[in-house]
């Protein structure tokens, strides 16, 4: 902290004065950080709108680099904000608005050139740039390092072709960054690159997935010789997986949905549901509503003793963050599993279009989300052992090999290492 | 958990730490012989010069806890206990002398009170019938028609009764549960040592028959005795759970340790998958039960109501955690697991003694819907 930064709660005071003059009140008061959902590019624009406010305010991008259009203040002052603004309607981009401020906005500060930083930051901090991630492939996700998306220089251009899926949101965003191959003819991870794309370039095609659960949040790419130049390039060239980290601890730390506050009331959902269905008196029943209630308590004091210990730690390590991230993995499908054995046939069947009694079903096929995406269970287990534990690694037989080598290998890899 | 510590409560376990291993190492854990009557007197007596049992008492009664919450102090002493799988009775006498502080006669609170803070003697919580049912059951009081009463009965499974200590009898009467603190050694009363699954701790049966007990040893009155059990099994359960997760850490670091020494297939078998991922499902149920477990003594020591909800919680989550880790581990170990020389068997035998006393995690999960008006 340097000596001209505003004291915290001087700036709260001056935002709360700030925001009692130019924002809209809440009809309702929401409970710490929800995500709204935003599904069309109306419900963005409004957004925008009111982003444009608190650019010009001086709140938005507030932990932001100032020479970048932010406050260059810290993510302490960010939160005193959000606890002054949370009683009054502020910018919801949804999923796009966490994945631009909170992830790529990051890395973009971190990693790219000050000519990019300067073009792009304050358009996103002005809300006027939505940003998505084209990173995972149909034939890559756990194994990001092995995505075969490639860019081939000609001249001072730079080709991209390939396929990307998984994109949150991706259809209502007008720039996205790219991670393609630029040579391989080295091991995986240094032959890696960042690009920014626009949305509308030329052999872009964006697609929604239509998801288990009826929506279609994600989305799946086309990149057919879609054409970039240098000034284009986020981080340096074959050093993307340096920047592919940076974006990982953000995007992990960004995607933090624990109740801001200790689950007291048993699992008023379940008992709700139970009540519906007559089972409240049910032993099994009653075993299952207080399982679900009692790894929603664990799993809010784990969140609240990794947070404190990453926070007065002088050396945190980050690694055990995966210890959050694994819980919410383990338990939101089990406590899912838990709502249908509570609902029994009226999980399985209900009125049409009553949203409250197809919860369960809803929450069943959601359930395994947080086991899958932004890092597996698996991938979570493997950080735990090795980074916090301190057990070796399994041994790897592609880390050293070309990549193009490795996949010429796969299908009739012998088992051999080395 | 002790990492969690203040300076003042630092000081206490570190000092405590010293006492255990120079007193009770684990060649002594292991040798029921050297844990004889005169060694009982002596470990519980240096155990009360450093405070174990008086965390609990208030000040005006000689009691005193390092951070104004006395269940947490405990509940810090108990982890690194489990740790240690030492014996004696620390949970029954503190969850006694608490009763005794809440709901004691005068006579209680001058004569047997300073004794368990002293450590001139030690408490045991009969609470188990030998059939399932409420912590009533299993002995019958009525009334001897001068405030006293006489119980008849059984309770199984009291732990660590030691000579010429108390018993606080929790059994049911017409106008509902009632309670009792009686001398082991009473006439009438009969201690009956048991065969257990854990070997670093005694267990008894305790039969009553028609055990004549004074008005003054009555605790508290038909009003209010049912909120005192319940207060009684949140300690209780708050302060094995710590035992517990004391426990279940010191075996999981010896058998993560196992992991990195042990070779097979040319490497340390920890750097295959199908151990590796055991071993973090493992530490991720240590952690949470720590937390959930610190929460519960924060919770119930701060007396702000919620406490009986979450020391339910926390038992029941850490006792299906330390039976799952008990059994990971020992799978871990393969062979050398099953013979009598090595460590596991006493960690599997202390978890799931843990696991099952003051009640199993379904009991809790129960009681936690009651609690909440369900």
């Amino acid at each position: 902290m340097n000596d001209t930064m505003i004291d915290v709660e001087d700036f709260r005071r001056e935002a709360k004065a700030w925001i009692a003059a130019n924002l809209k009140p809440r009809e309702r008061v929401r409970a710490g950080r929800v995500v709204g959902e935003v599904t069309t590019h109306e419900q963005i624009d409004a957004a925008r709108t009111l982003q444009r406010t608190l650019f010009e305010g001086g709140y938005a991008g507030i932990s932001y680099p100032a020479q970048y259009g932010g406050r260059g203040l810290t993510q302490a002052h960010e939160q005193a904000f959000r606890e002054e603004a949370a009683g009054y309607v502020t910018p919801d981009f949804g999923v796009v608005g966490v994945v631009t401020m909170g992830a790529i906005g990051r890395s973009i500060a971190e990693h790219a050139s000050a000519e990019f930083c300067r073009v792009h930051i304050p358009a996103i901090l002005r809300g006027d740039e939505m940003w998505c991630q084209f990173y995972s492939e149909p034939e890559a996700g756990s194994d990001l390092a092995g995505i075969r998306t490639r860019a081939t220089r000609d001249g001072d251009r730079w080709v991209i072709s390939g396929s990307k899926i998984w994109s949150s949101g991706a259809y209502l965003a007008d720039w996205a960054m790219c991670l393609a191959r630029t040579d391989w003819d080295v091991p995986k991870h240094r032959g890696l690159t960042w690009f920014a794309i626009p949305c509308d370039a030329k052999g872009v095609t964006i697609r929604q997935i239509r998801q288990i659960n009826g929506g279609a949040e994600f989305c799946e790419e086309f990149l057919d010789e879609v054409e970039v130049t240098d000034d284009d390039v986020i981080g340096e060239i074959n050093r993307g997986w340096a920047v592919t980290q940076t974006m990982l601890v953000y995007e992990r730390g960004a995607g933090e949905t624990a109740t801001p506050t200790e689950p007291r009331a048993l699992a008023p959902d379940l008992v709700a549901l139970a009540r519906r269905v007559g089972r409240l008196e049910d032993p099994a029943a009653r075993q299952a509503i207080a399982r679900a209630h009692i790894n929603d308590y664990a799993q809010f004091h784990l969140g609240r003793r990794i947070a404190d210990r990453l926070e007065h730690s002088r050396n945190p390590d980050h690694a055990v963050a995966a210890y959050s991230k694994l819980a919410a993995g383990v338990y939101t499908p089990l406590r899912a599993r838990l709502g249908m054995e509570i609902g029994g046939p009226a999980a399985l069947a209900w009125a049409v279009g009553d949203e409250a009694e197809g919860r369960p079903a809803l929450d069943y096929l959601n359930g395994r989300r947080i086991s899958i995406a932004a890092g597996t269970n698996e991938v979570q287990r493997n950080g735990i052992g090795e980074r916090v534990l301190g057990l070796p690694r399994e041994p790897s037989f592609d880390t050293n090999k070309a990549f193009n080598e490795v996949l010429r290998n796969a299908r009739s890899w012998d088992g051999k290492v080395g | 958990m002790d990492r969690d510590a203040t300076e003042d409560q630092r000081a206490l376990l570190d000092v405590s730490v010293r006492f255990m291993e120079e007193t009770c190492p684990p060649a002594v854990v292991r040798d029921a012989e050297r844990r004889n009557p005169e060694f009982t007197a002596t470990y519980r007596s240096q155990a009360a010069e450093l405070g174990w049992f008086s965390m609990l008492v208030p000040e005006a009664l000689g009691g005193a806890s390092l951070s104004g919450n006395g269940v947490l102090d405990a509940a810090l002493i108990a982890y690194l206990r489990g740790g240690r799988l030492q014996p004696g009775a620390f949970v029954g006498t503190n969850v006694v002398a608490d009763a005794i502080a809440r709901a004691g006669s005068a006579r209680l609170q001058a004569e047997v009170l300073p004794a368990l803070v002293a450590g001139e003697a030690s408490a045991a919580w009969a609470l188990s019938a030998t059939t399932a049912g409420s912590p009533a059951a299993g002995v019958d009081a009525r009334a001897d028609g001068a405030g006293g009463l006489v119980l008849s009965g059984a309770k199984t499974a009291v732990l660590d009764i030691e000579p010429g200590g108390w018993l606080l009898v929790t059994a049911s009467s017409p106008d509902g549960p009632v309670q009792a603190v009686v001398a082991a050694d009473a006439p009438g009363v009969g201690v009956v040592a048991l065969e257990s699954l854990d070997l670093s701790r005694r267990f008894a049966e305790v039969r009553l028959d028609a055990v004549a007990v004074a008005a003054d040893a009555v605790l508290g009155d038909a009003a209010s005795t049912a909120a005192l059990v319940d207060h009684q099994l949140a300690v209780a359960a708050t302060l094995v759970a710590a035992e517990c997760v004391g426990a279940m850490a010191a075996e999981f670091a010896m058998t993560l340790q196992y992991a990195k020494d042990r070779i097979a297939f040319g490497r340390p078998i920890g750097s295959f998958q199908a151990i590796k991922h055991v071993l973090a499902d493992t530490s991720l149920a240590v952690e949470m039960s720590k937390a959930i477990t610190l929460a519960a003594a924060r919770t119930l020591g701060s007396e702000d109501g919620h406490g009986p909800s979450a020391a339910s919680m926390a038992k029941a989550l850490v006792g299906d955690s330390a039976i799952d880790l008990a059994q990971n581990c020992f799978q871990v170990f393969g062979g050398i697991g099953y013979t009598w020389e090595h460590d596991q068997h006493l960690y599997l035998r202390r978890l799931t003694t843990d696991a099952g006393l003051f009640g199993d995690a379904a009991w809790h999960r129960e009681h936690l819907c009651q609690l909440s008006g369900i």
